[in-house]
């Protein structure tokens, strides 16, 4: 008599008006779910520009002069500064060949810039002794030679390349110049620096990125705060109906419930 | 009364001395030692007045957890190392591409309580694998769920021991290596006590601890340095800001770090920009990691295991919602620390701290009280624990519950069952802890390996067994045979990458099958092939249909 019985269940194909009502929640809040997460992201993708940071657009403008050795004070300055600011850039320390590159560009552009041969000799004898105390294993951040080393550099190349010597872009220069990159700017180097420049220095931005909600970029707020909420909320809305569901039902009510 | 206040200033001022200086490693720090000591006393106190009395109790608590405890106990469960160190790595290593596990670690809730989380109550078993021999009516199948169950378990528990050993590390001021071994021993001995007693009631004081450890340096943070400190996890969106935008270092220092460094950075819109290309992540990365870990997670065995601790279906759903908000609650905030991190190392003399225990140098860069710092470390431990000991006695009872008992063994007694836990827990810690010392990734990355793997293996077999009584014995083996064997690839090339080793088609499969997100083509290939064998085979018995019918779906 039992076998009788269609005991076939599946989720596309329901056969008790409950799993149908449960059915059709589910597929809207999976679609709900999957158009937040996925179809946002998906909505950035589609909306994004490679965007140049203010450092590509001045280092494209005057690499050509410096590349052909043509290039004058102000471009050189300007050269030095775009170079600064990828190298104050956190995620370039886990590239040492990239970075490489990036120094030996800028130690070769600060050493052209400095005029008489005393100044550049000083100028070398006080990066070696800056190597020097860094490459110290015991180094202490307070000791009184490091601090006068690093602050000699600063002193002299700062006002060099039009910064200030309180500056973020300032205290990088001790620790970016190097001996063995200052008199020549290697021809692989050469090769190399306008695509590390671009890697560093485009985004991928569009309105969704541009727009600040809350003090956030707005993509950024969407995904890391909203869709968190999102999520919660949908459980609850899911937990709630299904209560309701069943106290419409009356299936709470008998004492064997198991819902 | 006297005695009382001098011994107690003096503890103060001692453990105040103790973890002074903000030299990032360093020796042993006693304060943080002590806190993470009272703590693990804490946690086996309780565990001993929670005592388990029979099977029932030790593997489902009795059932009779409430909803909003379960919740914490799901979160609990859930928060590891991974939550509380490796998400802010990734965001603080990749930027934007680190939200992915934000995102994938949440998200999968809603598919777990949707579509599975009562119907796994209703159907009343202890472990996974005994839902999957079960429902497939196969015992090689309950074997070969067992095993998967105690993989998952041990790549799971390698991110773990990472974390452990770091921040054992951190606290003993030993090398990593000693620090592993050690930790690892004290969380063997503390699974060993407490993985018999009240761990879920632990788990709930755990959830305590391991969130408030977390958010005190959040409002103390935010507070000192000038963001919206009454709600940190909104504050921090000024702080994302000034990373795209860059902050000017000021000429008369005002917010300075441990170091004496002005709170400043350099313009570094790759933090918070989409998959940005000097991050070496891409939009395919973002997204197969995302719908990995979705599906992880609605396939991990100690996390469906939960499900079993709660009185009745209904309150399986509820505990979800509760569990999920609980997680959230530290998911939203661990984005502080990276950026906060970001800036306050964005001098050059700190440079790239090491990602993996980023949350606990920004609280000690921002020059945070040392006991403060030391009991975020005691929280992180804490966090990695309460996972550990679940995933060891989740392993451990597939060992000998589902594997030895079930199937290699019927008529063990109860006491040569517990003895085979015993030794399983011993083994998997043994192994865990060498691969752990190989350090193949960071942790996030170890712990997202197990997602992909329970994926690939757990989740369509949960899925399709829930939903469809046409999903045979045939079809699921079919399924996890794929499954499995997706997996395999992708770890022989995530290793043959890792050590060098150049194999036919090395950069294909790396990018395709990465191993924190194969899943994103093994778990739909694995699920149509279940589906495909399962129609051309003979039907599932009438027997399971019914109970599915009649049990299950009622």
């Amino acid at each position: 008599m039992e076998e009788q019985k269609d005991y076939r269940i599946s989720f596309f194909r329901p056969t008790t008006p409950f799993s149908r009502t449960n059915r059709n929640l589910v597929i809207i809040l999976v679609l709900i779910w999957a158009i937040c997460v996925f179809g946002f992201q998906i909505l950035l993708r589609v909306m994004e520009k490679p965007t140049p940071e203010k450092a590509l657009i001045t280092f494209e403008k005057v690499w050509g002069n410096v590349k052909d050795g043509s290039a004058v004070e102000s471009e050189k300055i300007e050269f030095a500064n775009s170079v600064l600011m990828v190298l104050g850039k956190s995620t370039l320390a886990a590239k040492p060949e990239k970075r490489a590159v990036l120094d030996n560009a800028l130690s070769w552009v600060v050493y052209d810039l400095m005029s008489g041969d005393s100044l550049r000799s000083t100028f070398i004898t006080e990066i070696e002794n800056f190597e020097k105390q860094k490459a110290n294993e015991n180094l202490d951040l307070k000791d009184v030679n490091y601090l006068n080393a690093k602050t000699s550099i600063i002193n002299r190349v700062a006002p060099l390349l039009g910064i200030e010597t309180y500056s973020l872009k300032a205290k990088l220069l001790p620790h970016e110049l190097k001996s063995d990159g200052l008199v020549e700017f290697k021809a692989e180097n050469k090769e190399k620096i306008h695509s590390v420049m671009s890697l560093y220095l485009t985004h991928n931005q569009s309105v969704l990125t541009d727009t600040v909600f809350l003090g956030f970029p707005f993509h950024y707020f969407y995904t890391a705060v909203f869709l968190l909420i999102l999520f919660v909320v949908l459980c609850w809305v899911y937990s709630f109906k299904i209560d309701r569901l069943h106290t419409k039902s009356g299936h709470f009510n008998k004492p064997s419930e198991s819902n | 009364m006297k005695k009382i206040i001098l011994i107690g200033l003096f503890l103060y001022t001692f453990l105040l001395n103790a973890a002074n200086g903000v030299q990032l490693e360093g020796g042993f720090k006693v304060g943080p030692a002590i806190i993470l000591i009272s703590i693990l006393v804490l946690f086996v106190l309780v565990g001993v007045f929670n005592q388990a009395k029979d099977t029932s109790d030790y593997y489902a608590a009795g059932r009779s957890i409430s909803r909003v405890g379960s919740g914490m106990a799901i979160a609990s469960n859930w928060m590891s190392a991974a939550s509380f160190l490796g998400m802010a790595a990734l965001m603080y290593g990749s930027g934007y591409h680190g939200l992915a596990y934000v995102v994938g670690w949440t998200g999968g809730y809603v598919l777990l309580l949707i579509l599975m989380a009562g119907q796994i109550r209703k159907y009343g078993k202890y472990t996974a694998p005994d839902f999957i021999g079960d429902r497939y009516y196969s015992t090689g199948l309950r074997a070969v769920s067992a095993i998967v169950a105690i993989l998952i378990s041990i790549s799971y528990c390698v991110g773990q021991f990472g974390g452990i050993g770091l921040m054992f590390k951190w606290v003993l001021g030993l090398d990593y290596y000693w620090s592993v071994i050690i930790g690892g021993t004290v969380v063997l001995a503390y699974t060993m006590i407490s993985g018999m007693l009240g761990v879920t009631k632990n788990m709930q004081i755990q959830y305590v601890i391991i969130i408030v450890s977390f958010l005190i340096p959040l409002f103390m943070m935010t507070f000192k340095f000038d963001y919206f400190w009454l709600l940190p996890q909104i504050g921090y969106g000024a702080a994302v800001s000034d990373i795209v935008n860059g902050i000017p270092a000021p000429e008369i220092s005002n917010l300075l770090n441990a170091f004496g460094h002005d709170f400043a950075i350099l313009p570094s819109p790759e933090y918070a920009m989409p998959w940005d290309a000097s991050t070496g992540q891409t939009f395919f990365q973002w997204m197969a990691i995302v719908f990995s870990l979705m599906l992880g997670t609605a396939g991990l065995p100690h996390v469906i295991q939960r499900f079993y601790v709660v009185p009745r279906a209904r309150d399986a759903r509820w505990s979800v919602v509760w569990g999920l908000f609980f997680i959230s609650i530290l998911y939203w905030s661990a984005p502080v620390f990276s950026a906060l991190g970001k800036i306050l190392s964005a001098n050059p003399e700190i440079g790239q701290l090491a990602p993996d225990a980023i949350v606990i140098y920004t609280a000690q860069i921002a020059n945070l009280n040392p006991l403060i710092v030391g009991f975020l470390a005691a929280g992180a431990i804490s966090a990695a624990f309460s996972t550990v000991s679940g995933l060891l006695v989740a392993g451990a009872s597939a060992f000998s519950h589902d594997l030895y008992f079930k199937v290699l063994n019927p008529d063990s007694t109860p006491k040569k069952q517990m003895f085979m836990a015993r030794m399983a827990t011993i083994l998997m810690t043994i192994i865990v802890m060498a691969i752990a010392m190989l350090k193949l990734a960071l942790i996030a990355q170890l712990v997202a390996l197990a997602f992909s793997l329970a994926a690939v293996t757990i989740f369509p077999l949960f899925l399709l067994g829930i939903w469809w009584s046409g999903s045979n014995k045939k079809g699921a083996i079919a399924g996890l045979t794929v499954g499995l064997t997706v997996a395999g690839i992708s770890l022989v090339y995530f290793l043959s990458a890792k050590y060098g080793w150049a194999l036919p088609g090395q950069e294909f499969f790396t990018f395709w099958l990465g191993a924190w997100y194969f899943a994103w083509i093994g778990a739909p290939l694995a699920i149509l092939t279940n589906i495909v064998v399962s129609l051309f085979t003979e039907e599932t018995p009438y027997e399971i249909r019914k109970f599915l019918v009649e049990k299950v779906h009622t």
